[in-house]
């Protein structure tokens, strides 16, 4: 019952990354991007990470489409990243999942670097993806999760940044669960909120702000565990 | 036994609402006992307010609503169950992290041993139905019987329930579960079209009302009371109750639907997080009333009337896109909606004012409860599959 309200409330616990000086405009551009991979590959955990601030204590299976929500500044411009945690069951993605990659921004792909076979659905994830997607040329990356369990790990890194290669997806390694990491998780979804801000024509057109205040450093992508 | 804790409903003195409790028992107790097993009244104790009040009645009830025979239970599963069952480890995951269905207070070892023996059922239901295909949810419903009635007798009871009630989710597909979630919206409509217009032009969707769907709500509800309180109103009924219930609480948030950003983000957060104080007796009663004004076929045909009028009035074809969940250009919908609407609109005010409908689900608002609608509920159960029917009344 607990961690149902932990879940819930995590559109109220999202914060915003302004600064004191940051006064948010009339109406924030919002960023929608939508997190697919297999089940158990912690989707609702790095979603729940990046909008709350924390690990959640537990979480439950996906049922449909989880929305989670929270306000960024980047370069003093208020953005609200709309996340989107989809269910990894196959049965929901063929029927259900369909209607949220429509206006979507940004994908991000997610595998269980513990569990191969997670790794081995993404050329399908991949495809599904490119027969929803409009436009074809929107932002994505992929994320290995679990990299904390190293003693459990079975998809080696060299093998997952080949794979990036082939399909020019950045490739990052992070743990939703290690406390440490908590940077890691927000400097991966802030990296595509940076290329998102950068990738204008897409956006919703937004009066220009002249206060350029660099709040955040734009994060390297990393492709080897920082944990 | 929930009920005595709870306060009373409608400022009904607390002696009053115990001896009404009793009376209820008593005839719960008379239903079971005559002979034949009044299933019919049965029925209606399961619908009408409160349900069927305890565990010990539900255990008795619940496999007479679905006629299972109890004194022959499917065996014991052996071990090979879970060696080469395909769906073994989506089930494993999903019951690994059901925590949150277990009574709060539950001893671990006693919770990791129900979450083995619900494991078993899904798996031994699964294998005895190899038409039934597992979904992520399926295990909120089955933790609920286990919880109420124990292992084996929750083994026959979901077989049932699956192989009818939730026959339509477990197919290959899931294309139709979608088309039960396509009723939703129209449900709506028929009662509050501007609520319907809102959640229209936000593009909303359906899929907030996809876990209460196929979980019967037991994936969103915290408090168990309620979920079995619900179970007991569903399995009384025709298997798209749950879709009424859902409009129900939709159009019972109406406001603060209303009140939300129209925009598909923010309506479907809001729809999604169910409130827990919710007043279940009265939306019970409602979706009762609703059913009985709007039956599925009904609906069906509107669907379907709705579908000529689109298709004819242009060859864009709107409602195979829609069913298709591809988006048709938004503007051109909108278009259709409104011509459709303005037609209607006349339409009603000429036959059927859309007021009166107000009027009557007001007049009518818990009926269901004091079991003039319920009877009519009940025979739709009945008339909703023959087949069903003639295993109710062998
Ligand atoms: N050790 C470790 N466990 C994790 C991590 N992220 C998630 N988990 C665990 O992995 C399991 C699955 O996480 P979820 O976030 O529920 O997985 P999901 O991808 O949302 O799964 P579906 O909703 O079924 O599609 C849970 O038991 C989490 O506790 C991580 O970084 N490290
Ligand atoms: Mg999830």
């Amino acid at each position: 019952m607990e961690a149902a309200a932990d879940l819930e409330s995590s559109l109220e616990l999202s914060y915003s990354g302004a600064g004191p000086g940051g006064l948010p405009p009339a109406r924030s551009r919002i960023f929608k991007i939508i997190v697919i991979g297999d089940s158990n590959v912690g989707k609702t955990c790095l979603t729940y990470r990046f909008c709350a601030g924390r690990f959640p204590g537990r979480t439950e299976a996906t049922i449909g489409v989880d929305f989670r929500e929270r306000a960024v500044t980047i370069d003093g411009e208020r953005i609200k990243i709309q996340l989107w945690d989809t269910a990894g069951q196959e049965r929901f993605r063929k029927s259900m999942v369909q209607h949220y990659y429509r206006n979507v921004h940004a994908v991000v792909f997610v595998y269980d670097m513990t569990n191969i076979a997670s790794f081995h659905s993404l050329p399908s994830w991949i495809e599904e993806c490119k027969q929803h997607l409009l436009a074809g040329d929107i932002p994505r990356i992929l994320v290995g999760n679990k990299c904390d369990l190293r003693s459990a790990i079975q998809v080696p890194t060299d093998l997952a940044q080949k794979f990036a290669d082939t399909h020019s997806i950045p490739l990052f390694e992070t743990s939703a669960k290690n406390p440490n990491d908590n940077d890691h998780v927000e400097a991966i979804f802030m990296t595509l909120a940076h290329k998102l801000k950068s990738h204008k024509p897409l956006m919703l057109s937004q009066p220009p702000d002249n206060d350029k205040i660099h709040l955040k450093p734009e994060p390297k992508p990393a492709t080897t565990c920082w944990c | 036994m929930s009920l005595l804790r709870r306060p009373p409903p409608d400022g009904t003195a607390p002696h009053e609402y115990n001896s009404k409790k009793k009376r209820k028992v008593a005839e719960i107790y008379q239903a079971l006992n005559s002979d034949p097993i009044d299933v019919a009244a049965l029925r209606r104790m399961a619908i009408s307010e409160g349900g069927l009040l305890t565990d010990e009645i539900r255990c008795k009830v619940w496999p007479k609503l679905l006629n299972v025979k109890t004194d022959d239970l499917p065996p014991a599963p052996g071990k090979e169950l879970r060696e080469d069952n395909e769906d073994y480890q989506q089930v494993l995951l999903d019951v690994r992290r059901s925590l949150r269905r277990f009574p709060p207070g539950m001893p671990d070892e006693q919770r990791e041993g129900l979450q083995e023996e619900l494991i078993d059922i899904i798996l031994q239901v699964l294998q005895r139905n190899p038409q039934l295909h597992y979904y992520q949810g399926y295990h909120d419903i089955v933790v609920t019987f286990l919880l109420v009635v124990g292992e084996r007798l929750a083994t026959a009871l979901v077989e049932k329930l699956s192989t009818h009630h939730l026959r339509d989710f477990m197919d290959p597909t899931m294309d139709n579960t979608k088309h039960i979630l396509n009723y939703l919206m129209p449900i709506i409509d028929q009662v509050n079209p501007e609520l319907h217009d809102f959640m229209q032009s936000a593009e909303v969707g359906t899929i907030f009302a996809l876990s209460w769907l196929i979980t019967w709500f037991g994936h969103v509800l915290a408090d168990f009371r309620h979920v079995v309180r619900l179970y007991d109103f569903f399995l009384a009924c025709h298997p798209l109750m749950p879709i009424y219930f859902a409009a129900v609480i939709v159009l019972y948030r109406e406001q603060e639907v209303l009140d939300c950003e129209c925009d598909m983000a923010s309506v479907h957060h809001l729809l999604s997080q169910i409130p827990q104080d919710l007043p279940y007796e009265t939306l019970i009663s409602r979706a009762g009333d609703l059913f009985v004004q709007f039956p599925p076929s009904e609906l069906a045909r509107k669907a379907a009337q709705q579908r000529v009028e689109r298709t004819a009035a242009s060859t864009f074809k709107d409602f195979e896109l829609a069913s298709a969940q591809q988006r048709p250009d938004a503007v051109l919908r909108q278009r259709f909606r409104d011509r459709l609407r303005v037609e209607e609109r006349t339409k009603s005010f000429l036959t059927k004012p859309r007021t009166n409908r107000f009027v009557k689900l007001a007049v009518m608002g818990l009926t269901v409860a004091l079991g003039a609608a319920a009877l009519a509920v009940v025979k739709s159960a009945l008339e909703w599959a023959p087949k069903f029917e003639l295993q109710i009344f062998p």
